[in-house]
């Protein structure tokens, strides 16, 4: 059973891929996860083992790191909200990253994400951020070649643009 | 000529992680953010170890620089060394050490930088680094660490001035 009072969230249907290079840090990352009440956190290495993972099991929300080699967090950001490619079509993103300056949010919000934050993070930030992605009400565009979140409407619920967390 | 313009669909689907989520996700969420941070608490003995491990990353990649200079594939791997490191100093209880890699990655985050940076500065970066790291001094209440960062990211700002805005 969730850990939860009256007035808080259960976290506990909530089915979460985290994807980072850093295998420490994937591990923090599901421990804190699993404190919030999320049961399902499966972590990968790398962009191609969540694009394998995402085929294989439905997703609710992706936390990825950016800077990953071969392939970046920000390229698994563009193929899923592709819709010519995209796996699983509709899921949330959070982009992590130890940048936080505005040209980056900007990109990563121009190209789909729902969230963004920060490392180093924190039991807080990461809270904070996904507050912030599950009340994200912004209209989904579809185009030939985007499927993802209106990037030119604000965040409804939460009255103001994706912010960076930290 | 103009490009025709792509057909665009708007969607507003209903927000099932809010419903999957259940209640409102407020100031009652704060029991599980302190939940989580116990749970971190209980890995700090892991903490130190990795560390040491990112640590020894960046010193093969300074090991690298020594020999070949901030140019090329040694300057790139210095920089995806301290760029992990700045993510994750703070988390493992070193926010100095977040502190020396961000001031680092400020100085060789760019080729061009790289091509021009002084090595000189860049390697006492990573010696600081190590320094921090073995004799446990985690932040700035140490003076002499205090000194010692505030003069590399002095040195680091003024080097990287000119790209300032780019």
């Amino acid at each position: 059973m969730a850990d939860q009072t009256p007035d808080s969230a259960d976290f506990s249907r909530l089915r979460v891929l985290v994807v980072d290079d850093n295998a420490a840090l994937r591990g923090l990352l599901r421990v804190t996860l699993n404190a919030f009440g999320v049961a399902k956190v499966t972590d990968v290495d790398g962009v191609e083992r969540a694009l394998s993972q995402l085929r294989q099991d439905p997703y609710d929300l992706v936390l990825t790191d950016w800077k990953m080699r071969p392939r970046s967090g920000f390229d698994l950001l563009r193929e899923l909200r592709d819709p010519r490619c995209t796996p699983a079509p509709g899921v949330k993103v959070v982009m992590l990253t130890a940048y936080d300056d505005g040209e980056r949010i900007g990109m990563a919000r121009a190209a789909g994400a729902n969230g963004f934050l920060v490392k180093p993070f924190t039991a807080a930030s990461l809270s904070q951020t996904l507050r912030e992605v599950i009340t994200d009400e912004r209209n989904f565009i579809q185009t030939e070649t985007f499927l993802g979140p209106d990037r030119r409407s604000r965040a409804r619920s939460a009255d103001r643009p994706m912010t960076a967390a930290r | 000529m103009a490009k025709p313009q792509e057909d665009v669909e708007i969607v507003n689907p209903p927000n099932l992680l809010q419903v999957k989520i259940g209640g409102p996700i407020s100031a009652g969420d704060l029991h599980l953010i302190e939940k989580a941070e116990d749970a971190i608490k209980d890995l700090r003995s892991d903490f130190g170890t990795w560390l040491e491990e990112e640590v020894q990353k960046l010193e093969e990649a300074a090991a690298e620089v020594k020999a070949q200079g901030l140019k090329g594939k040694a300057g790139e791997t210095l920089f995806i060394r301290a760029h992990d490191l700045r993510g994750v100093g703070s988390t493992y209880e070193f926010p100095i050490i977040t502190r020396l890699a961000k001031s680092l990655t400020k100085l060789i985050d760019m080729e061009e930088k790289r091509e021009q940076a002084p090595r000189a500065l860049a390697l006492a970066h990573v010696n600081a680094i190590r320094a921090a790291l073995s004799q446990n001094i985690r932040d700035t209440n140490d003076a002499v660490a205090a000194a010692l960062a505030e003069e590399l990211e002095t040195q680091s700002a003024a080097f990287a001035e000119p790209w300032k805005d780019d």
